[in-house]
């Protein structure tokens, strides 16, 4: 019990250390920068006016950690900072940008659990047979193709060849709920990669529990397939997946990022893209602590998660 | 799993072949046509600037491979010693030292990660390698160890040890030589990851020129003329699916084939 505890704990710290370092590490790339900050920043546009405002606006005069603990600190209390654009505050640009996000990731998760595990299951009923080979060739083929080249191709098909859904978003604002024509697409190239690695951990997972004594026996108690597959053998073959599940979410963020530029939609991965091309510290600060944040958020649940399945496992912490 | 090998060398062949002659049959640039045009000499239409999509496409991907392959090569360069150090050495602490601060690094999503550095810094392509290659280290570096850590326990590195080799003897001539062939397989797994992260940041404007000859940029640029000039779009973003998809089935086939031996 106590070695469990111990682990948990270690893990929670993990989890802490990584909090504070996304902070630590957001805040050391404005820091990083060559020369006066406040010159680079101003890019294309060095005037003076705009230079002393920066400065002004960032705070530069002051020591860089005090800076940091003001930030933090502010971090703390949900203030994000203020814009060097357009003077919003961060937080508004989180709030605008919230919505269709989490639309997007929400269904591509809720999605994602029963297509991958229902490919999985699928191939290892047909192993060594052409469903498996067809499944399996797909799921590897597909998984390393990046989304912005495969959703290009889709929106040639569907929206451009065939006309059956809209190439992109643009027009519907946020409200993507009231056009789910739209949604499609974006929800498809997403969950593309993710799809295929849970398919084919679920697959390796079930062929070994399918070999198994314990389901040998009860094959010979005279069970029926159904049962034998879902409620004997895929217990089993889903801990290692649900590892997977976390790395994912890597991945999906990243993915919505590209997915969010290549269909238009006004998300997160949009204000930040935004925000990048216009040198927007502050906005780009504020995301990628949030981004960053839930990572390791999503990561400490599924390792907390996949423990409690798999005690021996004794995943690294 | 043969097959599926040949069919990987098929589907990466063109790309890459492509890739890497292509910009030698590529010849002078013609002059400049209207934009998104169909005919007149361009067989493959015109792009968003006017030029030759079919020169193009010649020219557009030596940066990705080239790119993908020095970004893989160099995070190897720093996981390499890192793990090797952090697998065989006897103290706790700089063991900790070593990996602890990647597992750290390890929590942040990896274009997370390149967006943050581009925002402030405008990266050019050396730039977007070594960034790549930074963000695939704590990775890199956690399977160097872990297959490191598997060969120092066995009885020959005790045995090296109890004869007074030296550490490096050990270190390099055995360690090293044992796990060579995993890494060799994690090189090829991990150089696809790296394909799609730098076709990936490309896309996003990241690391090339707004009107730089690659693919992915190629993609990014001519989506606005998508339903006048589809050809400037899809015979790149085909090109980039081949390319990652079959390095995939390759170097998975050839992966499978070494678990087996």
């Amino acid at each position: 019990m106590s070695g469990v505890r111990s682990w948990v704990v270690r893990r929670l710290l993990l989890g802490l250390g990584q909090t504070a370092a996304v902070v630590l590490l957001v805040f050391a790339l404005t820091e990083a920068l060559p020369g006066d900050a406040a010159v680079v920043l101003a890019g294309d546009q060095p005037d003076p006016d705009r230079i002393a405002a920066i400065r002004e606006a960032m705070e530069l005069d002051r020591p860089a950690h005090e800076r940091l603990l003001d930030w933090a600190a502010g971090l703390l209390h949900g203030d994000f900072g203020t814009s060097l654009v357009s003077d919003r505050p961060v937080s508004t640009y989180l709030a605008d940008g919230f919505g269709p996000t989490l639309l997007l990731a929400g269904l591509t998760v809720a999605l994602l659990v029963p297509t991958g595990v229902g490919l999985g299951v699928l191939a290892a009923r047909h192993e060594g047979r052409f469903v498996d080979r067809l499944v399996s060739s797909t799921t590897l083929g597909v998984y390393a193709v990046p989304e912005f080249a495969f959703g290009v191709l889709l929106i040639t098909v569907f929206a451009l060849r065939l006309g059956w859904l809209p190439p992109t978003a643009v027009g519907y604002g946020t409200d993507l709920l009231g056009h789910p024509a739209a949604l499609v697409l974006p929800v498809v190239v997403l969950l593309s990669r993710p799809v295929c690695s849970l398919a084919r951990l679920v697959r390796a997972g079930m062929i070994d529990a399918l070999d198994s004594p314990y389901v040998a026996h009860a094959r010979r108690y005279g069970l029926s397939g159904v049962r034998l597959r879902y409620a004997h053998a895929l217990p089993n073959a889903v801990a290692p997946a649900a590892q997977q599940l976390a790395r994912t979410i890597d991945w999906l963020l990243g993915g919505v990022i590209v997915v969010e530029a290549l269909f238009v939609i006004p998300g997160l991965g949009t204000v930040l893209i935004n925000a990048v091309a216009e040198r927007d510290v502050p906005v780009v600060q504020g995301l990628a602590v949030v981004f960053g944040l839930s990572t390791v958020v999503l990561n400490l649940g599924a390792d907390l998660v996949t423990h409690r399945l798999t005690p021996r496992a004794g995943v690294a912490a | 799993m043969r097959s599926r090998a040949a069919l990987g060398v098929l589907v990466m062949g063109v790309p890459l072949a492509l890739a890497l002659l292509g910009p030698l049959f590529a010849g002078e640039p013609g002059p400049r046509a209207a934009s998104f045009t169909l005919g007149n000499g361009h067989w493959l239409g015109t792009d968003f600037t006017g030029r030759d999509v079919g020169r193009e496409i010649l020219l557009g991907g030596r940066s990705v491979v080239l790119v993908a392959l020095a970004a893989t090569l160099l995070a190897y360069v720093v996981a390499l010693p890192l793990g090797l150090i952090g697998a065989l050495t006897h103290r706790t602490w700089l063991e900790e030292l070593l990996m602890r601060p990647l597992d750290v690094l390890l929590a942040v999503p990896s274009l997370l990660m390149i967006l943050l550095v581009a925002s402030v810094l405008t990266p050019d392509a050396t730039g977007l390698a070594l960034l790549v290659a930074l963000v695939n280290i704590p990775d890199a570096a956690r399977i160097v160890r872990a297959a490191a850590a598997e060969a120092a326990s066995r009885p020959a590195v005790e045995a090296l040890r109890m004869q007074g080799e030296t550490w490096w003897r050990m270190a390099v001539g055995y360690v090293g030589r044992s796990v060579a062939r995993t890494l060799a397989a994690d090189a090829g797994v991990r150089l696809t990851g790296v394909l799609y992260l730098v076709a990936t940041a490309a896309f996003l404007g990241v690391g090339v020129a707004p009107d730089a000859s690659d693919w992915a940029v190629m993609v990014d640029r001519n989506r606005t003329g998508l339903f006048v000039q589809p050809w400037a779009v899809v015979v790149p973003a085909l090109l980039i699916v081949a390319l990652t998809m079959g390095g995939n089935l390759l170097f998975d086939a050839l992966l499978e084939k070494r678990r087996r031996v």
